[in-house]
């Protein structure tokens, strides 16, 4: 009876034990089925998502035999952990959104992302394309090979401004900075609000900041402080501080500049209670969703800062993509679908929901309203474009310039004192 | 003789058998348990170990880096810092939530009618995510709409509006409010049950000797809840350690790093830095950090143990 009772024991134990490896393995080795695409992303909602999701059911349905499952997250969450535990997963996606620059660089580099040479030769499938999306610059390139299909150029910083509110402050766009500075002393002094900024996660006004500094530092001191390899501290990083301070100085911001956050901060612009907000095209498909019907809003670019500089004019932007995942398990349905996807018909759907299209003559094409066409035409008439320093350079470096900036515009350190304490932070981070 | 001796050598190697069976039977039930401690506990903390001494953005191969990552957390000035803003979050802890907790437990321990109702409705805050206490105030504390400034304001006293979450003097006294408004309740709950426990008699004794409140409450009442005031703390200063919910919903560690504490930095540095190997390497100071706290305060706790009376 003993021995009945240890033996059922036992194998009970050995059923456990067996139980929790063997769970363990399926889990691992739950991967795509065949002919299904997992396509992972953070686009949650609005007019983009609805384009996605149409372009998705044309695909299932002109493509019988393919299943497209997407794997959506929230923005942070999708930056954060959501794409690396993929990645690193034992049966990654098949395709996955990527920022171009040091993101993409980085998968290419650590395998992830599938060189997409071979893929874009067919058919002219790179061709289809405007030459900018793969200019070294613009980062989808990575030691010559193009690892992100194109998806969207956004310019991260332009100043939206409220129209009202300027007609009646009797105002109109600043020709250059010194301009700028003047309209933002008007407002103030009139007890407006010049410019609200949510500042809370240090990117908003660091992105800003950070293209003020590229119209201001010679492109190779300010590429080479970025890559650590010369100090943040010199006359010219803090000539573009100094440019953030008068501002400040103006009273040009607000008041919680420092604890607000990026929606709130643009809610705030919406209800008018500021006149200027300074942020990304995004802006614009936003503003469908929480801004009043009759809200008039328009925007301008940083206005000339030095006119012997040779970024002057620059739009600073960033381009977006899809990734095919080198390991995936349906690597050539993920290209009919990315091809499919970028078809000039699906461009135009894409485009109209608010996104600029780097497939060629997309946005001449596409019914664009015209907040969404002056971005457009912004990005074409650009002389240069700079990437926003967080998609280019080592995040930690660019979140320590931010963080730089933000000390400025509270008015807790001097542009110099600030930029000591930038070369501080990044001491660290050299030795590594 | 013979056959008694070999009866007992039969019987020891029978119950030595049995022994070995149940030894064997044993270390089967204890295997499962002990695979999934080596494989949630052991092998965590052995590889955030190796971890915290690589250069690993959480995605590439790993970089064996030795030391250099504490290096740079011990001349890291904002991880420093974020310390400080700890401690001084725990100290706004004890007196927010473990004191006041205390005090609503002392006034609140009456069974007359309506205490009850008072005693869950101060209670009931702790039954709210983090999250959602967080968002919701960070509502109330919002400088254009929120209800702080918009009551000034009506009260005529505009000029004391403030953005309370954006100004270094104020935002951590904010979150401290706010811990204090979520966990108040439930230090009261441990308090009252403890409460309920001392004799009634020994403050019938001291108020027939002329003992007024104040002296029940230092000379009778506080003595016999040291057991339960010691753990509090230790619940409050561990708790305090890994307080990271409230501080990213309601300042994110700024402004200005003013409310940065060690798990917000943590966060930052590992997954919005891709700096995972540097992120875990202040994980594991972290968690010295609380372990030797932890230890040297259980250690205090128990010698504290006799109650003298």
């Amino acid at each position: 009876m003993m021995a009945r009772k240890e033996r059922a024991c036992r194998v009970f134990s050995l059923l456990a034990l067996g139980s929790l490896v063997f769970g363990s393995i399926a889990i691992a080795t739950d991967g795509a089925e065949a002919g299904e695409v997992r396509i992972t992303h953070s686009i949650t909602g609005g007019a983009q998502k609805e384009a996605l999701d149409s372009i998705i059911a044309d695909f299932e349905k002109a493509n019988p035999g393919i299943k497209i499952k997407q794997i959506v997250y929230d923005d942070d969450l999708y930056s954060d952990t959501g794409l690396i535990t993929q990645l690193k997963s034992s049966s990654p996606p098949e395709i996955y959104f990527q920022w171009a620059g040091a993101p993409i660089g980085r998968d290419a580099r650590e395998g992830f992302a599938m060189d997409l040479t071979a893929a874009m030769g067919e058919a002219g499938w790179k061709d289809s394309f405007i030459a900018p999306a793969f200019s070294a610059q613009m980062g989808a390139v990575n030691d010559g090979k193009p690892y992100l299909v194109p998806i969207t150029l956004d310019v991260t910083n332009v100043i939206w401004y409220n129209k009202q509110l300027f007609k009646e402050a009797g105002i109109e766009v600043p020709k250059d900075w010194a301009a700028l500075v003047d309209l933002t002393k008007k407002l103030s002094s009139s007890g407006k609000t010049p410019f609200v900024i949510g500042n809370q996660e240090l990117w908003p006004l660091g992105n800003w900041a950070s293209h003020i500094a590229s119209r201001v530092v010679p492109p190779a001191d300010y590429e080479a402080a970025f890559r650590l390899a010369k100090p943040f501290n010199t006359p010219d990083f803090e000539k573009a501080l100094t440019l953030v301070d008068e501002l400040r100085k103006a009273q040009g911001f607000n008041k919680d500049i420092a604890g607000l956050g990026a929606d709130p901060a643009m809610n705030t612009f919406f209800q008018g209670a500021a006149v200027m907000h300074p942020i990304g095209s995004w802006l614009v498909s936003s503003a469908a969703d929480l801004a009043d019907k009759d809200f008039d809003y328009d925007e301008f670019n940083t206005p000339l800062i030095d006119p012997k500089h040779p970024l002057k004019d620059s739009v600073i932007g960033t381009l977006t993509g899809f990734a095919v995942g080198a390991k995936s398990a349906n690597p050539q349905e993920a290209l009919t679908f990315l091809r499919f996807f970028t078809t000039p018909e699906n461009q135009v759907k894409w485009a109209e929901a608010g996104s600029f299209s780097p497939v060629k003559g997309v946005m001449e094409k596409a019914k664009l309203d015209p907040k969404t066409k002056a971005m457009a035409d912004l990005l074409n008439t650009a002389q240069s474009l700079v990437p926003p320093p967080d998609t280019t350079y080592p995040v930690e470096v660019a979140e320590a310039y931010y963080q730089a900036a933000a000390y400025v515009a509270g008015g807790e350190k001097t542009p110099k004192d600030a930029l000591i304490w930038l070369d501080d932070r990044v001491k660290g981070m050299r030795k590594q | 003789m013979t056959g008694s001796g070999s009866g007992n050598h039969s019987t020891n190697s029978e119950s030595a058998t049995g022994a070995i069976r149940a030894g064997t039977t044993g270390i089967l039930f204890v295997v499962p348990a002990l695979v999934l401690y080596a494989a949630f506990v052991l092998w965590p903390l052995g590889s955030s170990v190796y971890y915290s001494m690589t250069d690993w953005d959480g995605i590439g191969q790993a970089r064996w880096i030795g030391f250099a990552n504490f290096e740079r957390a011990f001349s890291d000035k904002i991880h420093l810092a974020s310390y400080l803003h700890v401690s001084l979050y725990i100290l706004g802890t004890l007196v927010f939530e473990v004191s006041f907790g205390l005090f609503m437990a002392v006034l609140l321990n009456s069974d007359r009618p309506g205490f009850a109702t008072l005693r869950a409705l101060f209670f009931s805050p702790v039954v709210l995510s983090m999250s959602a206490a967080g968002v919701l105030w960070t509502f109330v504390f919002d400088y254009r709409t929120g209800i702080i400034n918009a009551a000034l304001t009506n009260l005529g006293l505009a000029q004391w509006a403030q953005p309370w979450l954006s100004q270094p003097a104020t935002a951590l006294l904010c979150v401290m409010l706010v811990s204090g408004w979520k966990f108040a309740g439930l230090y009261m709950i441990l308090f009252f049950a403890a409460l309920r426990r001392i004799p009634r008699h020994l403050y019938e004794a001291a108020r027939l000797e002329g003992a007024g409140a104040l002296w029940c409450f230092f000379k009778i009442t506080l003595p016999l809840l040291k057991q339960n005031v010691l753990v509090a703390v230790l619940l409050a200063v561990t708790g305090g350690f890994a307080g990271f919910d409230l501080f990213f919903t309601m300042t994110n560690g700024q402004p200005y790093n003013s409310t940065e504490v060690p798990a917000t930095w943590i966060m930052k540095q590992a997954f919005d830095n891709d700096q995972l190997g540097y992120g875990i390497a202040l994980t594991v100071i972290l968690t010295t950090v609380v372990c030797l706290i932890s230890l040297v305060y259980l250690r205090y706790a128990e010698r504290g143990h006799v109650v003298e009376y």
